[in-house]
């Protein structure tokens, strides 16, 4: 099977660079691979299936939105909330009708006069402010031929629009962890949050849990690795929270042999968000291959991850109180974050394995190529054996041969 | 309690499978169970022919019979485990395993192109959801149990079926070899028969018949050991089980078996058996030096294997009765309680 895979690469900085460069060698060890050139509308000659990695950010996935438009496909979603995407390749292209036929397919009249508002600049753009209330994947869903996300979460969404192609939850392939020594940064347990520094990365809430645990345990330390985001005032929280002076410890963007070192330093990793746009975090994936224990927002695939690897702290008014609590328990408790530490590791290896995951893959190429002819051909020698009988179309009984085809994923 | 025992019938073929259905039926009867065979045709190609007769079993309405209720519906092998029924147990004898490890063998169906690669992941699929239906599961094999959590990720109880009843005793170390086999390619009798070429003292006896056996006839002939390796065809009863009390030791080497009746008779008669270390099934019990003799699935390893416990009846007899100890524990009272459990 000739499969042509449309997708970032490095050396473009993108966590979906990073996953095919990841994915790709195992993927070739089981089928041919070709990986289409940035920019290619077409695939090459002899493909049985075009396979599309599509993320939220216009500059790394709008081409491979262009050629799916062509020729329809697998699509790897991994992100389920497409807003910034779709905005990028309508208004970013002085596309403004493409944008109003984005946001009337998914919210009707109202949509379509929300997004003249946005064009008139009479409301702030809303992949800024609500892209949660307008996914605007509904395009790219009625393109695909078959999905492939990477949790539960994203599956459900996708149904809830009205996606009824095949769909296959595949685990994030988890990283090889470099042989690099840990960084030496202070703190006793260490905690570790990594990424954007933000509002949606519950940065707020988790310095504020932050500084309520050191004061009653001085030892302990918070490492904060990312670049500030614009309009994010950093500096003066810490210095409203007394953290200005010690117990925080920060990096701005770190290259990858930084970030391991850094994150293997850590005891305890922080993942926090709200809202999310379906994504699964890289950054949770490698503290799974590095056996840290987890403290996660209870939101899409973050909730799915088992409980004796992440604490989840629901986004509710009690967030803050939710976290110092988790924090204060895995400050005290060695026993409980080494438990939590091997069971990561433990997940990492048989959920998250390269092979188990490249398998995964290889199903779902083989369902998407051939599934539709394998279908048809079922239902034919089923209606027509149904037909010899008299049973007529849209009877009872054809009915029930409906949904017994249904029960066993038989159906068209 | 009203029981279906439900399994699928390739018509005119009959074999390992069959028999214990049939027998589980009997056994379930002899217990007062009010128990049944639900049969259907089975034929798996060509092309989609697999899944819509695997459908047809899905059509079926199992719940209730001249109105009154079936309790329970006891599926085997693929695709009898289709049917639905609030109370739908497997013991599961195989899944259709030209979709699993046979494919892209000489024994495999599906070729190359999407569409034939798309089939056998449907296959997959229909044993994914029908297999998860079940409110209990089992296995005939830790083999069969093993490709099941492979395939599926579900987790089945090994329940080994007793063999056959036949008047199993033993008449002594005799001078033969014994094949008990459905003459077919994966049962590989042409090893035994390509070890009798390479030792020029070692007698066999093959029985049983099946599509390979001209092929298998032929290469005796040409080995120049037809006069040293006799086919017997199907034996009856009393005539199999004289075979079994009177060899030295039996052969059992199919390719990656589920599971497996003859070296249980084997045992049963106080005999040891020669397998491969690829054979499947027969390892759960099989065990070199111990019950046995497991080997590379190669002529000579095999020849070795035979002639060196035709030449040591001591250890071959202890073999046989460790064997039997296994097989002894194996029975119907163990085997219906857990099915109804």
């Amino acid at each position: 099977m000739k499969v042509a895979v449309f997708t970032p690469m490095p050396p473009e900085r993108s966590g979906i660079a990073d996953y095919s460069a990841l994915l790709l060698p195992a993927l070739q060890a089981r089928c041919e691979i070709v990986v289409v050139r940035r920019g290619a509308k077409k695939p090459p000659r002899g493909t049985d299936l075009c396979v599309y990695h599509v993320g939220n950010n216009p500059e790394a996935h709008g081409w491979i939105v262009d050629a799916l438009r062509r020729t329809p496909g697998l699509v790897v979603l991994h992100d389920f909330v497409l807003h910034h995407l779709v905005a990028g390749i309508t208004i970013g292209r002085r596309d403004g009708h493409g944008y109003l036929d984005a946001m009337e397919r998914e919210g009707g009249v109202v949509g379509r006069l929300l997004g003249h508002a946005v064009l008139d600049k009479r409301i702030p753009p809303l992949w800024e402010n609500r892209p949660e209330d307008f996914h605007l994947a509904g395009e790219v869903l009625g393109l695909a031929t078959g999905l492939v996300v990477h949790s539960g979460y994203v599956r459900d969404r996708a149904r809830a629009a009205g996606f009824v192609g095949p769909v296959s939850v595949i685990p994030h392939p988890a990283f090889p962890t470099p042989e690099a020594p840990a960084a030496q940064v202070e703190g006793s347990p260490l905690f570790g949050t990594f990424g954007n520094v933000n509002a949606s990365k519950r940065v707020p809430q988790l310095l504020e849990a932050f500084a309520r645990v050191r004061r009653l345990h001085p030892e302990t330390g918070l490492l904060l690795v990312g670049a500030v985001s614009p309009g994010f005032d950093l500096d003066r929280r810490l210095q409203r929270l007394g953290l200005d002076g010690e117990g925080l410890v920060r990096e701005g963007y770190v290259d990858e042999s930084r970030l391991w070192a850094l994150m293997r330093a850590c005891d305890v990793l922080v993942n926090l968000r709200s809202p999310t746009m379906g994504e699964t975090s890289g950054t949770a994936i490698r503290a799974l291959a590095l056996g840290k224990p987890l403290v996660v927002s209870d939101v899409g695939w973050f909730s799915e991850l088992p409980d004796d690897v992440a604490l989840k702290v629901p986004v509710d008014d009690d967030e803050v109180q939710t976290l110092v609590a988790a924090l204060e328990l895995l400050t005290s408790r060695a026993d409980v974050r080494a438990a939590m530490g091997a069971a990561a590791l433990e997940l990492a290896r048989a959920e998250h394995g390269l092979e188990r995951v490249a398998d995964l893959y290889l199903a779902a190429f083989e369902r998407t190529a051939g599934g539709d002819a394998v279908s048809d051909a079922v239902l034919h020698e089923v209606s027509r054996a149904a037909a010899d009988v008299g049973i007529e179309p849209g009877s009872a009984d054809a009915n029930e041969i409906a949904a017994r085809l249904g029960e066993v994923e038989l159906g068209g | 309690m009203r029981i279906a025992v439900c399994r699928p019938q390739v018509p005119f073929n009959y074999g390992g499978a069959e028999l214990v259905s049939d027998t589980l039926v009997e056994q379930l009867r002899a217990r007062e169970y009010e128990a049944e065979l639900v049969s259907v045709p089975f034929k798996w190609y060509p092309g989609t022919r697999v899944l819509t007769q695997a459908f047809s079993w899905r059509l079926l309405d199992l719940t209730e019979s001249d109105g009154r209720p079936i309790d329970m519906v006891i599926a085997t092998k693929f695709p009898s485990y289709v049917v639905r029924h609030p109370e739908k147990r497997v013991w599961l004898v195989h899944q259709f395993r030209q979709a699993y490890e046979l494919d892209r063998t000489e024994l495999g169906q599906f070729d190359e192109s999407p569409s034939g690669r798309a089939l056998r992941r449907k296959v997959q699929d229909l044993d994914r959801v029908a297999l998860g239906e079940a409110t209990r599961l089992f296995a005939i094999s830790g083999n069969v149990a093993g490709r099941l959590q492979r395939s599926t990720e579900l987790v089945a109880e090994v329940l080994w079926p007793p063999a056959q009843g036949l008047d199993y005793r033993n008449e002594g170390h005799g001078d033969f070899i014994l094949s008990v086999n459905r003459l077919d390619r994966a049962k590989r009798v042409d090893l035994l028969i390509e070890a009798a070429a390479l030792e020029p003292s070692l007698q066999v006896v093959v029985v049983g018949d099946g599509p390979d056996g001209d092929r298998l006839r032929s290469l005796a002939r040409d080995s120049g050991v037809a006069g040293r390796v006799r086919f017997t065809g199907r034996a009856d009863a009393a005539e199999l089980a004289r075979l079994y009390a009177t060899c030295f030791a039996t052969y059992y080497a199919p390719f990656d078996e589920d599971f497996g009746l003859g070296p249980y008779e084997s045992f049963l008669s106080g005999k040891p058996v020669v397998t491969t270390t690829d054979a499947g099934g027969p390892l759960d019990i099989v065990h070199d030096g111990s019950t046995g003799r497991v080997v590379a699935p190669e002529a000579g390893a095999v020849a070795s294997a035979a002639t060196w416990l035709r030449d040591h009846p001591d250890e071959a007899a202890a073999f046989g009765q460790a064997g039997m100890a296994i097989a002894a524990e194996v029975t119907w009272d163990h085997v219906i309680e857990r099915l109804l459990s």
